[in-house]
């Protein structure tokens, strides 16, 4: 199988919220494309991976970013010494070989290159490589992932209505208190006390959203402190480090955010 | 003074010179029978410090006083400054102190001059012998040139010495002089301390850390605690002589004191905190009110006192690490003697830290009744109920409680107001306003400083757009005169129109900062976009002659053209320049009679314009783009007012967000002038991209002109001869009166409808990115 080294051979740990399981299994079952929506480090990619391998089917992410072109997903000739080769891109792997397509970050794209997935979104569920001359009809295991942050959301930067209509969403925010607890106790070895005091500062920044923190701090950065006590560090240094140093650079904020953490600790 | 009579003063008459001042001096003060105890007590205490010849060139110096008529409270201060300093044994700065008291009394009056002498015992407390001439001096220049600022300035002198340097003084001095420039109000505001200026300016010398250097960040610190924002205000500071004022709550507004006394860097930081964070709990985890009914001050005290225990209780329990905030605050030992504001600030330790010993029957008794509540520590009853059991115990033991007197330990915590109902028209029992009295005082200023600023125009008989005549002083300067086109003859009259610069009104700019607090919202989005462009958009080029990386596609048709034989394209690379801005915009705000129509939300269309320029210039100041804000409005052809609340110069700073919150609705909108004189202003900015972006809630119209088609006309002529000059002028059409004129005049293209004009906030700033990417 040419998308083997894609598939996912153990179970990403993975603790649901609420019916987002259900809800791609169904939307896989019907092979609709899907998109996660939510704040960075929340869970997205790994809920991707997780459903990869319940489904146990190749996964192929593509980080989108501001330069990539539409060549970049669907593939391009390259030149080799017999002459010139075509080589698909990864998009266009996961659609002729079968596999979910995860594109990470989508709004980062320019949106002339997201049209390229209109097409395979759709009853048609084609992807015409106009380079190649060729359509290429979609796999029946190849299914549309794409996830995108609304905190970046902007005039500048937003999907098209014509993209974001074809989507089947699935919202994902922080997760319940106990929820969280239990996977930062998981992923980073932390104990159930020092996980729980990790949420509630985590809540301090979440306070702070939308009055001088654009974001508050994910779970993934409360695992990665988690991970900075385990290693030997004070929780005070990995807390400064791994929560209050990377999310702002506002004096008054980082002052602020860190006597608020202060009154967590008891 | 009773020592006075003691001692006969005849035994020392005989050391006179026959014809010295001495001799004069006590033959005068024998006819003032007010003064001579006074005078003879101070004589004797100097004598023992000073021979004749310097007792002689003393009483020099009081003749001194005299003769410029200083009257008796200046004699009198005299020599209470006198004989505190005699026991320094030179003799040389009291009549250094004479001689300037005279010259005071002889710029300034007897006041100033009584003030100042008075002053002195500050001043000495502050300074030493060579700072204290330089001391006397600045005050003899500040009574030459503003002697009427001498005596609020004297009468501050405590706390405009904070600083402690004499150097900071001059340089009080110098600035209050230099900053009025020779407006007497203002110089008065600044020396009786009612200037921010000159709060900010000893606040700043002195080293403390006052309210606005802390305000954003405690700000988001309570924000990070609950997750509400919380209305914070400043509060100005009060005399030395009083007990520190404590924070207030009012309805949902939290007042810190301007200052902690006293308390510098980093341990003013964390009062202010310990101070907000406390209040703060009382908004979010308390919320009750008690009515005041019959309770006496004892027990008000009691109640406070027990509430702000519960509500610190609870608040630990959710953010247990509050209680290193608080902690150091509570030192209240278990010694001493127990008078009512002792007992109560042991109780308040003891309630506070259950770990503290404190074996008094009334504070033992205090938190038993406490813990026995706490399983309904959410029930704020369990406050009054305690409160007023404890105050009866303590009313039985008779221990003085002087409600004028009583300030709430420690010093973090509120002064209770906020928790009280005091009912519509009962009146509370007696003392218990003492209490308050500081807070209650604050509160009226308040109301007056508010009454004051709504110097807006009522509604009157005139229609909309329709202005009303105002009084000619205050017109403002001509800055310049117009043409107008004349429709129905088909001319453009010169010099028609006169355009006036009116200095702008303020206001207080919290408004405007709060209007933005509640629009997070749009605020939020405006601030992504303002990243979006902030980077600096790159832009990537294909196809070029050399360049950072390889372009695949011009390789690959290179590649086929050479192995078909063709001449191939050398630019094969990839490269990326980044697109500067440069650009200038200048927003010119419509204030006419009609921009006081409410909106169904309740606000002004003014107000919707204020938060949307406010919103728009937060953003043009993080991108560093220059921009300028003008108001205008028009009371006939001889008057189109302009009021510049930013010039392109100018920093948007917390004055031009006074002026904004000051602006206000009147008169009427001659649009086609108001273009022209922005067009003179744009002219002056060096970018290459000029933009002009125009408010305005309805069409042109004026009081001299019937037709307004004659006013539309004008300003389409005005909006066409601006594009000839490089600079785009856009029209931004609030409500639905101006839909048909906007696009006559601004061309359908430069014009933005917003019907609803509550979402004028998002429009513009919209509107502006989206032009500032073309």
């Amino acid at each position: 199988m040419p998308l083997d080294a894609y598939r996912i051979d153990t179970e990403p740990y993975y603790e649901p919220q609420a019916t987002e399981i259900d809800t791609f299994t169904a939307a896989y079952h019907e092979r609709l494309p899907v998109m996660l929506k939510g704040p960075t480090g929340c869970g997205k990619t790994r809920f991707v991976e997780h459903m990869a391998w319940r489904l146990g089917k190749p996964l192929i992410t593509v980080a989108a970013h501001e330069d990539m072109t539409a060549a970049d997903l669907a593939g391009r000739y390259l030149l080799e010494p017999s002459g010139t080769v075509w080589h698909d891109g990864p998009l266009t792997q996961a659609v002729r070989h079968g596999g979910i397509c995860y594109l990470d970050e989508i709004v980062e794209a320019r949106q002339d290159t997201t049209v390229v997935i209109h097409p395979l979104t759709d009853a048609r569920r084609i992807l015409p490589l106009e380079k190649h001359n060729e359509i290429v009809p979609a796999h029946a295991d190849f299914q549309l992932t794409i996830s995108y942050n609304p905190g970046y959301q902007s005039a500048v930067k937003d999907l098209k209505e014509s993209t974001k209509q074809r989507f089947i969403a699935i919202d994902f925010g922080y997760p319940p208190s106990s929820t969280e607890s239990t996977i930062i106790a998981r992923e980073s070895g932390a104990d159930n006390d020092l996980a729980t005091l990790l949420v509630r500062i985590a809540q301090r920044s979440r306070n702070l959203q939308g009055h001088g923190l654009d974001e508050g701090a994910s779970t993934r950065m409360l695992i990665h402190t988690g991970r900075m006590v385990r290693a030997g560090l004070t929780l005070t240094a990995a807390v400064q480090a791994g929560i209050v140093l990377p999310i702002t650079d506002n004096p008054d904020i980082r002052a602020a955010l860190t006597d608020a953490i202060a009154a967590c600790v008891p | 003074m009773r020592s006075v009579s003691a001692k006969p003063s005849a035994t020392l008459q005989v050391l006179f010179e026959p014809e010295g001042d001495a001799r004069r001096l006590h033959l005068i003060m024998r006819q003032r029978d007010a003064l001579r105890p006074f005078f003879l007590a101070t004589w004797e205490a100097l004598s023992r410090q000073f021979d004749a010849a310097e007792l002689e060139t003393w009483a020099g110096g009081v003749l001194e006083l005299v003769n410029v008529n200083a009257g008796p409270a200046c004699l009198i201060a005299y020599w209470e400054a006198s004989r505190n300093a005699a026991s320094t044994r030179d003799i040389a700065p009291l009549l250094g102190a004479a001689q300037i008291g005279a010259e005071i009394c002889r710029h300034a009056g007897a006041a100033a001059a009584t003030a100042s002498l008075n002053a002195l015992a500050t001043a000495r407390r502050s300074f030493e012998a060579a700072a204290l001439s330089r001391w006397w001096r600045a005050m003899e220049v500040l009574a030459r040139e503003v002697p009427e600022s001498v005596l609020p300035a004297a009468g501050r002198m405590g706390q405009i010495l904070l600083p402690g340097t004499v150097e900071a003084f001059e340089d009080f001095i110098a600035a209050g002089l230099r900053s009025a420039a020779g407006n007497r109000s203002r110089r008065l505001a600044f020396f009786s301390l009612q200037d921010d200026l000159a709060r900010r300016m000893i606040a700043r010398d002195s080293g403390g850390v006052g309210f606005p250097n802390v305000e954003a960040e405690v700000k988001a610190f309570a924000t990070a605690l609950w997750g509400e924002l919380p209305l914070l205000r400043g509060m100005a500071s009060d005399s030395l002589d009083k007990p520190q004022r404590r924070s207030t709550i009012s309805g949902p507004i939290i007042r810190l004191p301007e200052t902690y006394r006293g308390v510098q860097g980093d341990a003013a930081r964390a009062l202010f905190r310990a101070a907000t964070a406390h209040a703060q709990a009382h908004l979010v985890l308390g919320r009750a009110r008690f009515p005041i009914g019959t309770l006496k001050p004892l027990q008000v005290a009691l109640v406070n006192l027990i509430e702000d225990a519960r509500v610190e209780t609870l608040a630990m329990r959710a953010l247990p690490g509050l209680r290193r905030l608080w902690a150091p605050y509570h030192v209240a030992a278990p010694s001493g003697v127990a008078t009512a504001t002792v007992l109560l600030a042991r109780l308040a330790r003891a309630l506070f830290d259950p770990d503290h010993v404190d074996d008094d029957g009334f504070v033992a008794k205090g938190r038993a009744l406490f813990a026995a509540a706490l399983p309904r520590i959410e029930d704020s009853a369990i406050s009054r109920e305690i409160g007023t059991l404890l105050g009866n115990d303590l009313g039985q033991m008779r221990v003085q409680f002087n409600a004028r007197t009583y300030v709430v330990e420690p010093v973090y915590r509120d002064d209770g107001l906020g928790l009280w109902d005091f009912g519509e028209d009962a009146q509370p029992p007696d003392g218990v306003l003492d209490l308050f009295i500081d807070a209650v005082r604050v509160d009226s200023q308040e109301r007056a400083d508010g009454s004051s600023q709504q110097t807006e125009p009522g509604n009157t008989e005139a229609g909309i757009g329709r202005g009303r005549p105002v009084a000619p002083d205050d017109r403002g300067t001509v800055i310049g005169r117009y043409p107008e086109w004349d429709r129905v003859h088909g001319i453009e009259r010169p010099d028609w129109t006169v355009v006036r610069e009116v200095a702008a009104k303020t206001a207080d700019p919290h408004t405007i900062d709060e209007a933005l607090d509640r629009a997070g919202a749009v605020r939020n989005r405006v601030a992504r976009l303002v990243r979006g462009l902030r980077i600096g958009r790159t832009v990537r080029l294909k196809r070029q002659h050399d360049g950072h990386d390889l372009d695949v596609d011009a390789m690959l048709d290179a590649g086929i053209a050479l192995r078909s034989g063709r001449e191939p394209d050398p630019r094969v690379f990839r490269s990326s320049k980044s697109v500067h801005r440069d650009l200038s915009a200048l927003i010119l705000i419509d204030t006419s009679h009609s921009t006081s129509d409410r909106l169904l939300s309740g606000s002004t269309v003014l107000d919707v314009e204020r938060l949307a320029v406010a919103i728009f210039s937060e953003a043009m100041d993080q991108l560093g783009d220059p921009f300028g804000l003008h108001a205008f409005a028009s009371n006939g052809r001889e008057d189109i007012r302009m009021t510049v609340i930013k010039g392109f110069d100018e920093a948007y700073d917390r004055h031009c967000r006074a002026r904004l919150a000051g602006l206000s609705s009147g008169l009427s909108t001659r649009l086609g002038t108001a273009l022209r004189h922005a067009g003179n202003v744009m002219g002056t900015t060096s970018t290459s991209r000029k933009l002009l972006i125009v408010l305005t809630d309805g069409e042109p119209s004026d009081i001299d002109v019937p037709d307004p088609l004659d006013l539309v006309e004008d300003a389409r002529r005005a909006a066409v001869d601006l594009h000839s000059r490089g600079i785009d002028a856009y029209g931004v059409v609030l409500g639905t009166a101006g839909i048909a004129s906007a696009p006559r005049i601004f061309g359908r293209g430069n014009t933005m409808l917003v019907p609803r004009v509550e979402n004028l906030p998002a429009r513009l700033s919209e509107l502006y990115f989206r032009l500032a990417r073309r």
